[in-house]
């Protein structure tokens, strides 16, 4: 585990579980924390246990869902999925994220 | 649509929460058995791959805390936290939380009770649609003393009638005992008399059947009466057949044609009226008085109108008083009296009615906003003694707050938790006042019909604006009472805390608002019980007034004879055999008649002057049987008192009060003299004056006597006159009641039972409204002291636990019992003093207020400032030894080891 730990903001944070889910499903908390961990390189490094706070809130929101199923130790978990309307919010926040990121690209960069 | 679905999921998760905590616990547990693996698999040892996964997952507990944060509504969880907290803290000192309780149950109780009363005699109104558009009819006269008067004869109210513009409806009515014939005897039922227009104008449908309506209401029609909810259901059952029925009114059939809701009380609320018949029947009802024959000499109604819609009070009391001459000029007779009136500007005139018309409400406006300026203060007086409690108690949990405040908690989070357990205070007390407050209420009501007529009835239920009123007080109480010590406890840091080591160093500042709220507090008691004391000295002067005759023992035996056929001398001759036959009775010392007993609130003047001189005087008249002024006890002066043969034909024959006759023969033997009455249309009366007696107390006890003239029974001209037997007994009044009863049954069938009152019960009556205030004053007084004495205590005892290991030290070196007794008392003793002082200044200043309450009793009476002062001071005295023995008691060794 890197040295460097920095924060992950809760709106990203919600966006890399549905992102993960998006494309394995269904996933238990420890899957998900472990894929983000891959995709992200190694750059940053969860409190793994501040995903369930998360998930918690995605599936308020009704933008997964979760089943009961056993995990590879055997023991009882969760695990999770995108739902219909999650799969739609996916596309609308990826838009929203894009369009933040130009924005600060703009600001950001080199005034010529 | 996020927000709901998230909103919802909160809801349903307030459910299942220790099922939901469960869950959470699997999935970490599935999550760090994982983690293990992967270390595991590593290489690491099972014990540094455990160590490795926690790391890795982070702080558990952190995780768990914002799930639940998350997952339900943390704010109402962190209420019900604190409120149980504060329950457990609460029940750990029972004395200081049912002193506190109490404290508030007794102020908001209190002033709920009054509130009630207030608001059921002064401000609630009438139960009909669209009270605001009701308007009470007055007459006013630019130089009338008494104000305006609301007293209307029947020329005036047929005369309105007719000319209302400006009123939708308007209609007269008055309240009066019926008399109704029930199984084979006749009682007496609360009735009303109301014109046609009464029942629309108070727009409230009949349950059963129809109103009384104009067309009824016009001579010759058909005798028909309407009953209340409460009559028909005891009378009738309830049962629909009553409609056509008929009901013996004063020997008369009268026809019943409809029923009223319950609920609906007439245009009086203290006065709820079983039957209702038209105006036109009245001398039917009153027989043989004929209030309608008696025209403008007789005002024996009330008067109320509906504004027309869209019509505003002022514009219907012009359209009122563009009618008035005209009426006045329609309506009477008497060319004099018309040219009076038009001198004196008469005219009609209209006030906001929603609430009816009630003399009640002019009886005890006074006292009873009185009444309230002192729960108020009592309330006060509650409050700040709540704060010092709290105060107290605050600073004695300083340390535990310093310390959580220091590991971590924000002030915020503790000041809300210390204004939680204020409000289970203010809860606990406001529900055990709001228990209490009926019963005070009806006790208060109860006090106040008390020497008041029969069938007044106050509705003293909570209703909506007591509620209001109650819980507006209570939140407003617990802020201020629960936020400057929840402040003040969280200001000071641990650090300071520590430094202040054993508490005994106290900072001037720290000490002074507790001190000032207490002393606030003693200023109060003082001038409660000052005003207690004011008033209730002054109802004692008033009862120890010397009326003239000596009333203790004396019972009024009233007569109707208005039902039975004996007349002129034949009644007389009844009753002189009935006064007889009570004479005779056991117990019965004296008994004589009158027709106005003293204060029985009757006033009959005749204006008289001697033969000699043209000089009038008013003299309060009463017509008496012989024996009257033995039985009352008053002295005969000179002359002689009447006797049965001075008939008639002997001769007109007066006896004069001392008063009456140095007025109307100054420097003369009055005996033997000629006085004439001057009857107007009916010519002038000649008596011969045949004896003299003491002055005595005619209808008030404040007024002085004034000059009295009796007439003999023998020589009395009206048509079945009533009389009253007054009797002085010697024991029990019950077999009299009995036997009278019995006696006049025997003697006179048709007549209804005589009614026995105590002549005391009467008199108190008449200073009712004095009584109940000082009743009350001295109340709240005692409830005053009670809560002060509480506070002292209280907040005494406190501050000197605190001091424990101060007093310790200074025992261990050397001082004396006596002297720390004397350091303990002498906290107090600066309260004691300063609030007194504070207290002595504002009474001085604010007595003046109770001036025209008092009889006799100078507002500032030097006697009783220095008796309340003494009073505070021994409460306050008594208050503070026991904290101070129980310091001195302390054990110096044991106070040292706690610190």
């Amino acid at each position: 585990m890197g040295d460097n730990k920095s924060d992950v903001l809760q709106g990203t944070l919600d966006l890399m579980v549905l992102k993960t889910l998006e494309a394995m499903s269904p996933l238990h908390g420890y899957g998900i924390a472990r894929r983000i961990e891959q995709v992200s390189g190694d750059s940053i490094v969860l409190n793994q246990g501040t995903i369930y706070p998360a998930l918690l809130r995605l599936e308020q929101r009704g933008w997964i869902k979760s089943e009961w199923g056993t995990s590879e130790t055997n023991r009882r978990a969760r695990f999770y999925s995108l739902s219909r309307i999650g799969r739609k919010k996916i596309a609308e926040e990826t838009e929203n994220w894009e369009r933040i990121a130009a924005t600060m690209a703009r600001f950001l960069a080199p005034s010529n | 649509m996020d927000f709901l679905r998230t909103l919802l999921s909160r809801f349903a998760a307030l459910a299942g929460r220790r099922g939901r905590d469960n869950d959470l616990d699997d999935d970490i547990a599935a999550h760090l058995d994982l983690l293990m693996e992967e270390h595991m698999a590593d290489g690491l040892s099972e014990a540094d791959a455990r160590r490795a996964a926690l790391r890795d997952f982070g702080g558990i507990t952190q995780t768990r805390e914002s799930y639940r944060i998350q997952r339900g509504f943390p704010r109402l969880e962190q209420f019900a936290r604190d409120l149980r907290y504060a329950s457990r803290q609460l029940r750990r000192t029972p004395g200081f939380t049912l002193t506190a309780v109490l404290t508030l149950a007794l102020g908001l109780g209190a002033n709920t009770a009054v509130f009630s009363l207030l608001n059921c005699i002064l401000l609630r109104p009438l139960p009909v649609a669209h009270s605001e558009e009701l308007a009470v009819l007055q007459t006013v006269r630019n130089d009338d003393e008494h104000g305006s008067n609301h007293s209307f004869g029947a020329p005036f109210l047929r005369a309105l009638e007719r000319h209302h513009d400006g009123f939708e409806t308007i209609a007269g009515y008055s309240t009066h005992p019926f008399q109704v014939r029930s199984n084979s005897s006749n009682v007496r039922v609360p009735g009303a008399i109301v014109s046609g227009q009464f029942f629309q104008m108070l727009e409230t449908p009949p349950v059963l059947g129809r109103w009384i309506t104009p067309l009824d209401d016009r001579d010759g029609q058909a005798t028909v009466a309407v009953l209340s909810d409460s009559y028909w259901k005891t009378r009738f059952q309830r049962d629909p057949a009553a409609i056509g029925s008929t009901l013996t009114i004063a020997n008369k059939p009268f026809t019943i044609i409809g029923v009223m809701p319950s609920g609906f009380v007439g245009a009086d609320a203290t006065y709820r009226p079983e039957i209702y018949v038209p105006v036109w029947a009245e001398p039917i009802v009153d027989a043989p008085y004929n209030a309608i024959e008696s025209g403008y000499h007789s005002w024996w109604m009330r008067m109320l109108g509906r504004r027309a819609p869209g019509v505003s009070l002022d514009r219907a009391n012009a359209a009122l008083a563009s009618v008035s001459d005209g009426i006045l000029v329609e309506s009477i007779p008497d060319a004099k009296w018309i040219k009076d009136a038009r001198t004196h500007h008469f005219r009609f005139a209209a006030e906001p009615g929603s609430r009816g018309y009630s003399y009640m409400r002019d009886t005890f406006r006074r006292p009873l906003v009185v009444v309230f300026v002192l729960c108020s203060a009592m309330l006060l007086l509650a409050c700040i003694n709540l704060a010092s409690l709290l105060m107290a108690r605050a600073a004695a949990r300083e340390r535990e707050l310093a310390t959580r405040l220091a590991l971590g908690a924000s002030r915020l989070r503790l000041v809300q938790q210390l204004l939680v357990e204020r409000l289970l205070i203010a809860l606990l007390g406001t529900g055990a006042g709001l228990l209490a407050a009926p019963a005070v209420s009806r006790f208060l009501a109860a006090v106040l019909i008390g020497g008041n007529g029969d069938y007044v009835s106050l509705d003293t239920s909570l209703d909506f604006r007591v509620l209001v009123f109650v819980a507006v007080v209570a939140v407003v109480s617990t802020l201020l009472v629960g936020l400057v010590p929840a402040m003040r406890a969280t200001s000071k840091g641990l650090n300071e805390q520590i430094k202040s080591g054993t508490q005994s160093i106290h900072s001037r500042q720290h000490r002074l608002l507790p001190r000032l709220l207490m002393s606030m507090q003693v200023a109060l008691a003082l001038i409660l019980v000052f005003g207690a004391g004011l008033l209730a000295t002054s109802l004692q002067r008033l009862h120890s007034i010397d009326l003239g005759f000596q009333p203790k023992n004396i019972v009024n035996l009233s007569l109707e004879m208005n039902k039975q056929s004996r007349d002129g001398d034949a009644l007389v001759a009844w009753y002189h055999q009935y006064v007889d036959a009570i004479g005779r009775l056991p117990g019965v010392r004296a008994t004589a008649y009158v027709s106005y007993p003293p204060m029985s609130g009757s006033i009959w003047t005749e204006t008289m002057h001697a033969a000699a001189s043209k000089a009038e005087q008013d003299i309060y008249m009463n017509s008496v049987s012989p024996g009257y002024f033995g039985t009352l006890r008053m002295p005969m002066l000179s002359g002689r008192d009447f006797e049965w043969s001075d008939t008639g034909p002997s001769g007109l024959k007066v006896i004069l009060s001392q008063q009456a006759a140095q007025k109307l023969f100054p420097g003369q033997n009055a005996v033997g003299q000629s006085v004439i009455q001057s009857d107007g249309s009916a010519g002038n009366k000649s008596f011969q004056v045949i004896g003299i007696v003491g002055d005595i107390h005619y209808a008030s006890l404040r007024k002085d006597a004034p000059p009295e003239a009796y007439v003999p029974m023998t020589q009395n001209t009206d048509h079945k006159p009533n009389y009253v037997a007054v009797t002085r007994v010697e024991g029990s009044v019950v077999p009299l009641a009995a036997a009278a009863r019995q006696l006049a049954s025997n003697m006179a069938p048709e007549i209804p039972a005589p009614v026995l009152t105590s002549m005391m019960t009467d008199i108190d009556g008449t200073i009712a409204s004095e009584r109940i205030m000082a009743m009350l004053a001295v109340f709240f007084a005692i409830c005053a002291l009670l809560v002060t004495a509480i506070g002292l205590y209280g907040t005494l005892a406190y501050s000197t636990a605190r001091r424990t290991s101060e007093i310790g030290i200074r025992m261990a070196l050397g001082a004396k019992p006596a002297q720390v007794v004397g350091l303990v008392f002498r906290e107090n003793a600066w309260i004691a003093v300063y609030g007194s002082f504070a207290g002595l200044v504002v009474a001085w200043f604010t007595a003046r207020a109770l001036t025209s309450l008092l009889y006799s009793t100078s507002a500032r009476d030097p006697w009783l400032l220095i008796a309340s002062v003494t009073v505070l001071v021994f409460i306050a005295s008594a208050a503070s030894l026991v904290p101070a023995i129980r310091a001195a008691r302390i054990d110096p060794s044991a106070a040292l080891r706690a610190e």
